[in-house]
């Protein structure tokens, strides 16, 4: 009887200890299966590995799967989880969250780090919730061989000024991707659709990913933005109903209906994308930063790798936009340490955790004297500062609680409006309609 | 056999009827409270009593209806092919699946997939530039149709989840074909019986239990049909393929609308009990009036 007492007191002692040692650590819940991950796993070693870190403070790192990541989360926080001191943000989803969050200190140093227009992804009404670890943009591929055969060809110039005025009412003439406007991309896309030019060398002249789903409305809404476009004005009036929003919906509409994207485009999102690039029948592709790194490595994209141009969104009447979202790491108020998570938190706003999370794999946005320090390893991080600083947006009003139904709804209506299943004016007064209730005060 | 009498019989319930008052009676109870409630996330344990009026907006809103219409076109036809595929296959089968029993492995992997996976193979097998359909049609003749826009998706959602779940019925049809005992096969061929009437006349009445049976469990999973639609359109332009149980799933997780997510699901549950009570009964005047 007294070895079994012996025994079971020093299993529940052992318990005991496991269970505080866990308990006093920094839990962190980060972002699953990608550069992300691989990031994050270097810096919270890093951070474990110094000296001045007490063993209560050192970084666990938790992960769930993608799939429904943003639903689960948003489960866990609103029952009070207190499983992760440091959860996961993203700048369309932080209004969500903010109320199971707590605000942050980041230092003063961290603006010199990331800069101010950065530091705003992470922040909700004036408070900020989170370190920007990884920002999200917009580049335009497109195959410069094909282009350089256009610019070069009187005859195919000829054919493309034909097509522009047929389809765009004006006839333009072939110019470098850096300068092109929006009616200038839409006239490339056509000319190299099969479907309007049987001459043509690939199968289609853009990819458009249009399936229902908030990611597609954040990689369109540049058209819109470039041409003035908002979601609301300074008065807190909707503001979706505007010439902007109509240009840039019939724009896609136009290449969809003309034959200038896939088919199937109303079912592709970021995956499709990038296997329609890569085979080598597309020549245009708006698509995420992220996919630069797999559409220009010969291994995984053998067809175009070589060929592979990156150029900003093209511009508007309003100029050069291109959207931009950050995700990064925040406080769960229901911490049960949160000034060791404060102290992480802190550290990783310096300019060495940034720079190391970047060599890592991780994409920060860094301002331009940070991000040069990193240049030879990483030069997309420089063309993403440089972007993100010259035509980075956040519509506003899309930080708030209701953003992300916000894009669910446009999703719903503009898919619903592309696939010709109601006319555009039903599209807007619905999506006008559902964002007042959404977002008013 | 030991007699229970009515002090013993509520002894033993009532561990079981404990748990189901603990695991099914709260959350009911709870679910019903929120439905007549303005709940989001951020209130959850303070939601704000507002009456029917979640259940006012549910029955107001087109896209719950459009939802509905897809669900039961959906578990309808789909239950109909299954079956008859089922069928089909089963009697014209069964000689080849007596002989060789292990015909049967194969022909039942389809059930062995995760619905959510068949969805994200599809996404694959359908796509333009990686898939093996579109390329085939393309090299045999010059162009492939658009599988997943809004006016194919229906029918392409249809074709999958029936290529799926055929083998279900194809199972349970083998099984209650094959237990007809022979004799009575033998006896209306030796009454001069040809095949024809023997399987309409012999065969298929035998089997109508089953049959009911196989088309109300194919029926139910097809108007609850998530997983492979939601891998494989979403809910589609402009919601075309939005199902009911995806309907709920968006207005809950989607839009934060929990109470009336929560109200669309009492309504179905509502809907489902008048439906198979009604199906019950019929069942019940049917065999009465047989009788």
């Amino acid at each position: 009887m007294l070895k079994f007492t012996k025994i079971t007191l020093s299993a529940l002692a052992l318990i005991t200890t496991s269970l505080g040692a866990a308990n006093a650590a920094v839990t962190v819940l980060g972002w699953p299966g990608g550069s992300e991950e691989t990031a994050l796993r270097a810096v919270a070693e890093a951070y474990n590995a110094q000296s001045g870190v007490a063993d209560a403070d050192k970084v666990e790192l938790l992960f769930y799967s993608r799939d429904g990541f943003y639903d689960k989360l948003q489960a866990d926080m609103a029952a009070g989880s207190s499983a992760f001191d440091i959860n996961l943000l993203a700048t369309y989803s932080i209004g969500r969250y903010a109320s199971y969050m707590e605000p942050v200190d980041l230092g003063p140093d961290a603006a010199k780090v990331f800069g101010e227009s950065v530091l705003k992804t992470m922040q909700f009404d004036g408070k900020q919730y989170g370190v920007p670890t990884d920002l999200s943009l917009h580049f335009m591929y497109y195959r410069k061989d094909l282009v350089d055969a256009l610019l070069a060809d009187p005859a195919a110039k000829a054919k493309y000024a034909e097509i522009s005025e047929k389809y765009l009412g004006k006839a333009l003439e072939p110019k470098a991707p850096d300068s092109w406007t929006w009616d200038d991309w839409a006239a490339t896309a056509l000319y190299f659709a099969k479907s309007v030019n049987p001459e043509s060398p690939v199968r289609y002249g853009t990819v458009l990913q249009m399936k229902n789903l908030l990611f597609n409305i954040m990689v369109w809404q540049s058209v819109a933005r470039a041409n003035g476009g908002d979601w609301m004005d300074a008065s807190g009036n909707i503001t979706i109903d505007s010439p902007a929003y109509r240009t840039a919906l019939e724009l896609y509409k136009k290449l969809y209906d003309a034959g200038a994207s896939p088919k199937d485009s109303l079912s592709y999102e970021y995956a499709e994308t990038n296997a329609a690039f890569g085979s080598g029948q597309v020549a245009t592709a708006l698509q995420w930063n992220a996919a630069a790194s797999e559409l220009t490595d010969p291994a995984k994209s053998p067809a175009v790798a070589e060929n592979v141009g990156i150029v900003a969104p093209p511009a508007g009447s309003a100029g050069r936009a291109d959207h931009i979202h950050g995700l990064g790491l925040g406080i769960n108020k229901n911490a049960k340490n949160k000034p060791g998570a404060a102290k992480f938190l802190q550290w990783l706003a310096t300019e060495d955790a940034a720079l190391l999370y970047a060599r890592s794999g991780g994409s920060p946005a860094l301002l331009p004297d940070v991000a040069a320090k990193i240049a030879k390893e990483r030069p997309d991080l420089v063309t993403l500062g440089q972007y993100a600083g010259a035509y980075g947006y956040v519509m506003t009003g899309a930080t708030s609680a209701n953003a992300f139904p916000v894009y669910e709804l446009q999703a719903k209506e503009f898919t619903g409006y592309w696939s010709g299943q109601e006319t555009l004016d039903d599209a807007l007064a619905n999506t006008k309609a559902g964002m007042e209730k959404l977002l008013k005060p | 056999m030991v007699d229970l009498d009515h002090k013993g019989w509520r002894i033993f319930a009532s561990p079981l009827v404990g748990f189901l008052l603990l695991f099914l009676g709260l959350p009911i109870l709870i679910d019903l409270v929120y439905s007549l409630s303005r709940v989001s996330f951020t209130n959850l344990r303070s939601p704000e009593i507002v009456g029917f009026g979640n259940y006012g907006e549910v029955l107001g809103d087109g896209q719950f209806w459009r939802a509905s219409w897809f669900s039961l076109r959906f578990g309808v036809i789909t239950a109909i092919l299954e079956c008859v595929l089922g069928l089909g296959l089963a009697v014209f089968l069964s000689p080849l699946i007596e002989k060789r029993s292990w015909l049967m492995a194969p022909l039942m992997l389809p059930l062995m997939v995760a619905p959510a996976m068949i969805g994200l193979m599809y996404r694959l097998v359908l796509h333009e530039f990686v898939g093996p359909v579109p390329y085939y049609l393309y090299l045999w003749f010059g162009d492939s149709p658009s599988f997943l826009n809004a006016e194919n998706a229906f029918w392409t959602l249809v074709v999958v989840e029936t290529l799926q779940w055929t083998p279900f019925a194809l199972l349970l049809f083998y099984t209650a074909y094959r237990a007809i005992p022979d004799d009575v096969r033998e006896a209306s061929a030796i009454d001069g019986a040809s095949a024809r009437q023997i399987l309409t006349a012999i065969e298929l009445p035998l089997m109508r239990p089953t049959l009911i049976f196989t088309f109300f469990i194919r029926f139910i999973d097809g108007f609850r049909v998530f997983d492979n639609v939601y891998t494989l359109t979403g809910s589609g332009p402009g919601g075309s393929t939005t199902s009911l149980p995806i309907y709920i799933y968006e207005a809950f997780f989607k839009q934060g609308a929990i109470g009336k997510a929560i109200a669309a699901s009492v309504i179905l549950f509502l809907a489902s009990f008048v439906g198979l009570y009604a199906l019950t009964w019929l069942s019940r005047r049917g065999k009465g009036a047989a009788s």
